[in-house]
């Protein structure tokens, strides 16, 4: 098994990857990334009825937040089938499920991270007050000082020269050098994968 | 008409959802937690009713059902190994049978690994290098009337942030007769040069989030007033 699985992810990466760069290629890399779309669906139903389980099982042991995990299968359940049988196009599942709950719990989120952030950074000064920080913190300050919408306009100076210097140089030339380190990475744990030194599907 | 219109029931429940959530500013809470599981349950379960309907039965079932209604065996042939595939990945559901599932999963990991790596070569490594040196081009520079001298001292400070951003994750050392590692002189200068552009781009992207996030706070502040407002026909 573990010879074969390895066989399958090396075939199937050269293969496709082959696609990228000889034209006679293309077809059989449509045929297998098709193939891939269809087991990532899949993957993801997977994913979902292990959160069922997991959730479940803690309503079995009556655990101290069983509760909540009821009120979760019962919103997956209810969800699906609604969903499932209106389609999820339809103007109803749009209405209650998405604007109803997931747009807005979504915002609401996105806009408690206004204060869990400010509180962040406040501890951060107070925790860790070396070189990066300092920078990190006049950095964001500058910034978020040059972008603000005042009565009068942009900050003389801070919005009109400093804001666009650091954005569009400095925070550029930090971002491509973490972009381009990143993607290094990412290509060499690919080549691993397609080399076998790396099995993770399980097959070390 | 209806009694009360799907607009109301649909405010109704953002209005609800967005208290709850919000309640989290005077401390963790049951509403909060009620919320942020039924959103969980809801994000699921819709999101397995668009698997189904925009994946599994576009480009799975209904072609398989099509091709054996037709008689046209060879295209029903070809969706058999994501057919097994399906039916391998479920089986890492039961315990016992899990290992079938490496099958697909080793698939995935290969179709996965071939993607991202040309995905970040021809994504990432190549254009953002491209555009790196493109920005001393004189040429690029005349047309967007920039002189040489800021042109040179702006791709210089670009170029030193890019070089040296990339030496701070570099971990390469050499070992010392005692044991000991350290890195070279002069990758730990980079490093800490790159320290300083890490902290600025940190710094800028934490302030753009920080706008997006007070942006959200404010609209759903927003939403819960015209929210009252509409309900008790306050102009």
């Amino acid at each position: 098994m573990r010879v074969f699985t390895a066989v399958i992810a090396i075939a199937v990466g050269v293969l496709v990857l082959l696609g990228y760069f000889l034209p006679q290629a293309v077809s059989s890399q449509i045929i297998l990334l098709d193939w891939a779309i269809i087991l990532a669906g899949a993957a993801a139903l997977v994913g979902i009825l292990n959160l069922v389980n997991v959730h479940a099982d803690k309503i079995r042991r009556r655990a101290k937040d069983g509760i909540y995990s009821a009120v979760l299968i019962i919103g997956l359940f209810a969800t699906f089938v609604f969903a499932l049988v209106l389609k999820p196009q339809n103007a109803y599942v749009q209405a209650f499920v998405l604007k109803g709950i997931i747009i807005p719990v979504e915002a609401s989120l996105m806009g408690l991270l206004a204060v869990s952030l400010l509180y962040a950074a406040v501890r951060l000064l107070r925790r860790r007050s070396d070189v990066m920080s300092i920078v990190f913190i006049v950095t964001a300050g500058l910034l978020f000082l040059g972008s603000a919408t005042l009565p009068f306009g942009d900050v003389p100076l801070i919005g009109t020269l400093v804001r666009p210097w650091v954005t569009q140089i400095w925070a550029l030339g930090g971002a491509r050098g973490i972009l381009i380190g990143v993607a290094l990475g990412t290509l060499t744990t690919g080549l691993r994968v397609l080399f076998g030194v790396d099995r993770p599907y399980g097959g070390n | 008409m209806p009694f009360i219109s799907l607009d109301l029931i649909t405010g109704a429940l953002s209005f609800l959802f967005t208290l709850m959530i919000l309640s989290y500013l005077i401390g963790d809470n049951p509403l909060f937690k009620i919320a942020v599981y039924l959103f969980i349950g809801v994000a699921s379960g819709y999101v397995a009713a668009v698997v189904f309907w925009q994946v599994l039965y576009p480009k799975l079932f209904l072609p398989m059902s099509n091709a054996l209604l037709a008689g046209a065996y060879n295209q029903g042939l070809l969706l058999v190994a994501p057919l097994l595939g399906v039916a391998f990945i479920f089986m890492k559901v039961s315990p016992r049978l899990s290992g079938i599932a490496r099958i697909t999963m080793a698939f995935l990991v290969g179709a996965g690994a071939a993607v991202t790596l040309a995905g970040a070569l021809t994504g990432t490594i190549i254009p953002q290098v491209s555009a790196t040196i493109d920005f001393f081009d004189p040429q690029t520079a005349a047309a967007r009337n920039i002189g040489a001298f800021e042109v040179l001292g702006n791709g210089a400070i670009l170029l030193v942030g890019v070089v040296t951003s990339l030496a701070y994750f570099h971990f390469g050392a050499s070992q010392k007769p005692d044991g000991s590692t350290k890195r070279f002189a002069l990758i730990d200068m980079f490093a800490w040069i790159g320290r300083i552009f890490i902290g600025i781009t940190l710094g800028a992207i934490f302030a753009g989030v920080y706008a997006a996030a007070l942006t959200a706070f404010i609209e759903r502040i927003s939403s819960l007033a015209i929210f009252i407002k509409t309900l008790f026909g306050i102009p």
